[in-house]
């Protein structure tokens, strides 16, 4: 009786050990994404809009993707070399991937798909400007001729907003010009339908070949534990999170921010912050108007406290930080504190010194703003009260969000707007300091600066080059920036093994029950 | 009849042709565009007039319109932006849950509206009148939107006994498409209720005070007979044109229920058109609407005709 009882104790000990150490993942069932609403479209290479990149790279793959540290690591790639003085990267790829349509990757897919991208991106447009061919050498080799070293193309390259999907040659072929036809990719979840409104449905995909790395930031092993995600938009916030509550969803996302001790009360809940997510800005209009006078533009920065524009914002401390950087302290390289005694002034002595020096006689400011994003309306009309405190005469223009975008590529319509630049892996490609966006912050010295920062592969160099850029950004006042914002999430506890990250991902996550 | 039926359909013509134009210039002369909206938001200026001249949104307005009225004309309401598709199948792909929670909003309303306006009127300044009165005032205060988001919390999230969003079509069953409807038909249906009961019972108090309800009492009819019989067949005429607008209001209110509690109806198709600038389907949403409006009136006038003979002579 006594062996009995200690084989069963020994048995139950060596069964319970790895439970508590590690749970097993749970292959099956469908996984409900509660969405804040619905992609413009579903081909990365069209747009610019984060929702569509969250639902969209389950099924497509780039060659590369980053690590949890956010540097560049193999995603369908193999590897690389660099040779030829760094303007020649030959890219070998893995081989036996399979797109969702059974045909096999080869090389001429990914010229393809790298050509469209670089044809139709955003980003892709910017590092296109140094690519001067592209060819597949062999099915499984693709080489990269530069037009001189880039420290950006595998940051370019693994980027996942508008990114650079691997599609097949076939339907690019189709899509001709316009948008893709077919939705086919490489990655573990394949696109099954999109009833507009209703849901995005994706399966697993059966034939996936994951990596043999273990799991790593957004790379190494990717498994589809769940059988299906079902993306739906729910545009109401209040029901988004009603609907986590009640288990009719496993996760929502962009939850208010108020909403996050009540949320920890929840037994069955579990709130996520999403660190770091964006920082909150305004932009000035370099180009035309009031904006385009320097002192102007440093009273506008000095006369601003940071603190109750961000509370206003985002209401709780933890959804915040105040950080005059323009990269995140996560991005342990890039992060540095250089100029930053400019951010944060709360200096409206200063300010009213600036202004009259600018023999500013309170002509209106026009400030674009909206309340779709509330956070954006509430910075706004913090700041604005802080800034008329000071002197200035602020118009705030309170539109749809369709119109703030469309009113922005127009300077002659407003010296400011609002917006949030979302994090970004590689600072050359930020849309934070580059030029040929809305704002106009073309500075003849910052724009060599980055044509050099794209180049620069040294790290340490790189840096260097960040921080002098920096520095212009407060010497020369390139946008306002108001602080780090973090975003909450909410998932239910049973959806497990999922990371939050400042990109949304559901591979290796699987439902408890 | 037949001549006033001819009449009244072919005065819809010109109505359609005004909405229409209107509709376009307004939805073009609002500021954005879908291209700024399909290019996301660190797209540059360059990207977006890419876009724009690929959409054939840089041909002049006029021209715009005149193809858009030419392919009116031949019952094309041309292909959604976004959605990638013909206008009218999208609009028929969302008409099921638009119909039945406006229908259902419409019967919840009748259903405790027109009760209600009969026993206050009956009870007239009794206390009971005064309540429901009372109730019927602050039902026509409240926005829809907030009584939906008050039922969610109470019956989705408090009580669990119905699902806080989504839509479940009639085909995966009735049971489980009425649950899925349940809560926003009463948002809907609950606010109208208040307004057809005091328009009932204003109504009733109306016919309940003629000479001939005085003669048919006098000469010892039941009180039954007097009230359901006489007085309500000729109350209910104003009580049938609320009725009518209310339907067509509710098309106007899905709007908002719809998007509270994520049906993928009419609604959800026109906000999230406008906010997307998806023209060809806002303009086809609105014309719908526009035919709806006028459809209900023609039906409401008809139904005038068979309750009260005298209109006929008019």
């Amino acid at each position: 009786m006594k062996t009995k009882a200690l084989v069963l104790l020994a048995l139950s000990v060596l069964l319970a050990v790895p439970g508590q150490a590690q749970e097993t993942p749970r292959v099956g069932g469908v996984l409900k994404a509660a969405m804040i609403g619905e992609p413009p479209s579903l081909d990365l290479h069209w747009t610019t809009a984060v929702i569509t990149q969250q639902i969209t790279w389950h099924v497509y793959e780039g060659l590369y993707t980053y690590d949890r540290n956010f540097n560049p690591i193999p995603m369908l790639a193999e590897g690389h070399t660099i040779a030829d003085g760094g303007r020649r990267y030959t890219i070998t790829l893995r081989k036996g991937v399979k797109f969702h349509n059974g045909k096999e990757m080869t090389a001429a897919d990914v010229v393809a798909s790298l050509q469209r991208w670089g044809k139709m991106a955003t980003p892709g447009k910017l590092l296109w400007k140094d690519v001067e061919a592209l060819e597949a050498k062999d099915p499984s080799t693709v080489v990269i001729h530069l037009k001189a070293p880039s420290g950006s193309l595998l940051y370019g390259l693994g980027r996942p907003n508008n990114g650079a999907a691997i599609y097949p040659k076939g339907v690019i072929d189709a899509a001709g010009d316009g948008q893709l036809k077919e939705f086919v990719g490489t990655g573990p979840f394949r696109f099954v339908e999109h009833k507009p409104d209703r849901h995005i449905r994706l399966a697993r995909f059966k034939d996936y070949v994951a990596r043999a790395e273990p799991p790593e930031g957004y790379g190494g092993k990717r498994t589809a534990y769940v059988d299906e995600i079902l993306f739906i938009p729910v545009p109401d916030v209040a029901v988004r999170l009603a609907g986590v509550e009640t288990g009719e969803y496993h996760y929502g996302q962009q939850i208010k921010q108020d909403q996050y001790e009540r949320i920890k009360n929840l037994a069955a809940l579990e709130p996520r912050i999403v660190k770091p997510s964006f920082w909150a800005t305004a932009v000035l209009n370099h180009k035309q108007g009031l904006m385009t006078s320097k002192k102007l533009r440093q009273a506008f920065q000095a006369a601003l406290d940071m603190e109750p524009i961000m509370v206003a914002g985002v209401g709780n401390k933890d959804f915040y930080r105040l950080d005059g950087a323009l990269f995140y302290p996560e991005q342990a390289v890039w992060h540095s504190q250089v100029a930053v005694s400019a951010y944060n002034q709360k200096d409206k002595q200063k300010a009213r010194k600036l202004l009259k020096e600018a023999a500013y006689t309170g002509q209106p400011v026009r400030w674009i703003t909206t309340k779709e994003y509330e956070w954006m309306y509430k910075n706004a009309l913090v700041a604005k009260q802080q800034l008329e405190e000071a002197g200035f005469k602020i118009d705030l223009q309170v539109v749809d969000w369709a119109t703030l975008v469309q009113r922005r590529n127009k300077p002659e319509l407003y010296e400011v707007f609002s917006t949030g630049f979302s994090f970004q892996a590689d600072p050359a490609l930020a849309t934070s300091i580059q030029c040929n966006w809305p704002g106009w912050w073309c500075h003849e010295e910052k724009e060599r600066l980055l044509a050099e920062t794209v180049r620069e592969s040294d790290p340490k160099k790189k840096k260097a080059l960040i921080e002098r850029i920096q520095m212009l950004f407060y010497e020369d006042v390139g946008r306002i920036k108001f602080g780090d914002s973090f975003s909450l999430d909410v998932a239910r506890k049973e959806l497990r093994g999922f990371l939050s990250t400042p990109e949304l991902f559901f591979w290796n996550a699987w439902l408890a029950r | 009849m037949k001549v006033y039926l001819v009449r009244r359909v072919l005065a819809v013509i010109p109505v359609m042709l005004v909405v229409a134009t209107v509709a376009f210039v307004l939805v073009h002369l609002a500021p954005g565009d879908p291209a700024s909206v399909i290019a996301g938001p660190y797209a540059t200026a360059d990207d977006i007039a890419k876009l724009h001249h690929q959409l054939g949104l840089d041909e002049p307005l006029p021209v715009q319109l005149l193809r858009w009225y030419g392919r009116l004309l031949r019952g094309d309401l041309g292909d959604s932006i976004f959605l990638r598709r013909p206008v009218l199948e999208a609009i028929a792909d969302r008409l099921e849950p638009t119909l039945l929670l406006t229908t259902f909003a419409t019967l919840i309303a009748i259903l405790i509206g027109v009760p209600t306006g009969i026993v206050s009127a009956r009870r007239h300044n009794s206390v009971a009148d005064q309540s429901f009165m009372l109730l019927a005032l602050l039902g026509i205060s409240v926005p829809n939107f907030l009584l939906g988001l008050l039922l969610i919390l109470v019956f989705g999230v408090w009580l669990g006994w119905f699902p806080v969003a989504g839509y479940v079509p009639l085909a995966s069953g009735l049971w489980a498409n009425l649950r899925s409807l349940l809560l926003p038909s009463l948002s809907l249906g609950l606010v109208q209720s208040a307004l057809i009961a005091r328009i009932t019972r204003s109504s009733m108090l109306d016919v309940l005070r003629e000479h001939y309800i005085l003669a048919g009492r006098a000469k010892g009819l039941p009180e039954r007979a007097v009230v359901y019989k006489h007085a309500l067949k000729n109350a209910i005429i104003p009580t049938l044109t609320v009725v009518g607008i209310t339907f067509a209001i509710l098309i106007g209110g899905a709007v908002v229920i719809e998007t509270v509690f994520n049906i993928p109806g009419l609604g959800r198709l026109i906000i999230s058109a406008v906010l997307r600038r998806d023209y060809p389907v806002i303009q086809g949403v609105v014309l719908l609407i526009a035919v709806a409006y006028t459809l209900i009136n023609l039906l409401v006038d008809l139904a005038y005709l068979a309750l009260d003979p005298r209109i006929r002579y008019q």
